[in-house]
């Protein structure tokens, strides 16, 4: 569908900053279309648990007057955004917390503020305390699940209840929900964008990340929210660069690495379509000229289980002074992770860093040879919210799949649509590149997006 | 569950002056029992004695 055919809330970020730089859109019309869209549809998609309307319209007149002068800050400025609870807010404090204080905006909330970005909200997630509060619904079919941990992000950014979200990724938070979601979503590097601000639930494992609905708008949030913060210790100096610089549609001669027996070794619990479009992405991006060959990564088979024991271990340290509390309370994931990590030895937890260091080391050397992966990202399409237990992301978590591996390693992971199910339900492609080589993973997933152009597929809702 | 692994988290609990939420024992034990059969394959790969984990740098690199 062309942009013009497109109602406001659709926009996409990319096409939204053109026509506001333009001064063809105003913020204040783009913000009030879709807090109209949030009052319309949010009733039966339950992403927001803490709607900032006020404020956000306050700040949506406050970009219109300063762009009017001419101070158009970049591509964020006037831009509706939400992000998922579990980064701080001013005025907004993180429920997931519970039992550890707020710092305000987080950092990453703060660069987006600082480039002008207007801040519609709060959004569910997975383990919130309030068990009350319904469960998000997936825009392609509200029977089904969003994926978690950031439920909210995914349904409000594929429903049009905000242009982009600000995820957090510590087994696949990030790239579960933009899966199942039909969205593109960015676990960037650890160490290049930010904690500070994010509720922790694994220090060495937290990344926080956008979710948009095409991967223009993951770099432009990217450019926003990249960089060392001297209030995360584990933030990193390496220089941040333009990433809408990877936007350019060309892959003629980048290797492309498929970890081939780690998929095997998956494939028992992976559904065959998934298997499919991503077999069928994979020869597109061999067709546009990538060179594609299979790589072997001999020990990331055990990389799922352990990032599963550093993510229980960190939890579990983190949330010891509020165990007792955390157990008569908390969520029943919450609760499972501090009986996990009870149960973990310091010796299961040294192993696990050895592992960390090994799979690096192995990566290190097949990245000597491509220069991004590419494999699933999903199991299989959203299951049925009816399907899904409250701890079922655990059982995940502890055998090999998809997402941990690259927590473990730190490196940066895209998830880009690679087409549908046979009952219309999103599927998606990762792409994995080298340490802070963002860059590579965006324009590998802008080429391929841009040639099969799934985005154009929009929910009804 | 296991009734090792059951008797192993009772102990730790009680050592940290915690005990479980009623009915959690039953409702975790099919995700503790397989946690605790993958952990043992955490040690099934030999890493050699030089496989470090992450190393400790003495240098000053603080803020």
């Amino acid at each position: 569908m062309a942009v013009a055919e497109k109602p406001l809330y659709y926009l996409s970020i990319h096409e939204a900053q053109q026509l506001i730089k333009d001064r063809k859109l105003s913020p204040v019309e783009l913000t009030q279309a879709v807090l109209d869209r949030i009052a319309a549809v949010d009733g039966k998609l339950h992403a927001y648990i803490n709607l900032m309307a006020d404020s956000a319209m306050q700040e949506a007149r406050t970009a219109e007057m300063e762009i009017a002068k001419g101070n158009w800050r970049g591509p964020m400025h006037g831009i509706p955004i939400a992000v998922k609870d579990q980064l701080d807010v001013a005025g907004a404090p993180a429920r997931i917390r519970q039992f550890t204080e707020g710092v305000g905006d987080a950092t990453a909330v703060r660069k987006l503020r600082d480039a002008g970005a207007v801040m519609l909200g709060k959004l569910h997630m997975s383990s919130l305390p309030d068990a009350d509060l319904p469960a998000p619904r997936n825009p392609w079919n509200t029977e089904h699940i969003t994926g978690g941990s950031s439920t909210g992000s995914g349904a409000a950014v594929a429903g049009g209840l905000c242009l982009g979200s600000l995820g957090e990724d510590t087994a696949g938070s990030i790239r579960n929900p933009s899966a199942f979601c039909g969205l593109a979503g960015l676990k960037g590097t650890y160490g290049r964008v930010s904690r500070h601000g994010l509720a922790p639930l694994s220090w060495s494992l937290d990344h926080c990340g956008p979710i948009a609905r095409v991967v223009e708008d993951l770099a432009h949030m990217l450019n926003a929210i990249a960089g060392h913060d001297p209030q995360d210790p584990t933030s990193s100096n390496v220089p941040v660069v333009d990433y809408t610089t990877a936007l350019r549609e060309n892959v003629k001669g980048m290797a492309v690495g498929v970890p081939r027996a780690y998929i095997d070794e998956c494939a028992p619990r992976t559904d065959a379509i998934v298997l499919k479009r991503v077999d069928e992405a994979i020869d597109q991006l061999r067709s546009l000229g990538a060179r594609v060959e299979d790589v072997k990564v001999p020990t990331l088979h055990l990389a799922t289980i352990a990032n599963a024991v550093i993510y229980y271990n960190e939890f579990w340290a983190a949330h010891k002074s509020a165990a007792g509390e955390v157990l008569k309370t908390g969520a029943p994931q919450r609760r499972a992770r501090i009986y996990l990590g009870l149960l973990t030895g310091s010796a299961d937890y040294i192993q696990a860093q050895r592992i960390r260091s090994r799979c690096r080391s192995e990566l290190a050397e097949v990245f000597q040879r491509v220069d991004c992966l590419a494999l699933p990202n999903q199991a299989g399409p959203a299951p049925r919210m009816k399907d899904v237990g409250p701890i079922d992301t655990l059982f995940k978590h502890v055998v090999p799949e998809y997402h941990g591996p690259f927590n473990l390693t730190g490196l940066p992971t895209l998830s880009v649509p690679c087409g549908f199910s046979e009952n219309n339900l999103p599927i998606a492609l990762q792409i994995v590149g080298k340490p802070f080589d963002e860059l590579t993973v965006l324009r590998a997933g802008y080429t391929y997006q841009q040639h099969m152009r799934w985005y154009e597929h929009r929910p009804e809702i | 569950m296991n009734k090792l692994i059951e008797e192993n988290l009772l102990a730790v609990l009680k050592r940290e002056g915690l005990e479980p939420k009623p009915g959690d024992l039953e409702q975790f034990s099919e995700i503790i029992d397989l946690y605790m059969e993958n952990l043992k394959q955490l040690h099934s790969v030999n890493l050699g004695a030089e496989e470090l984990a992450p190393v400790f740098r003495p240098e000053w690199t603080g803020k």
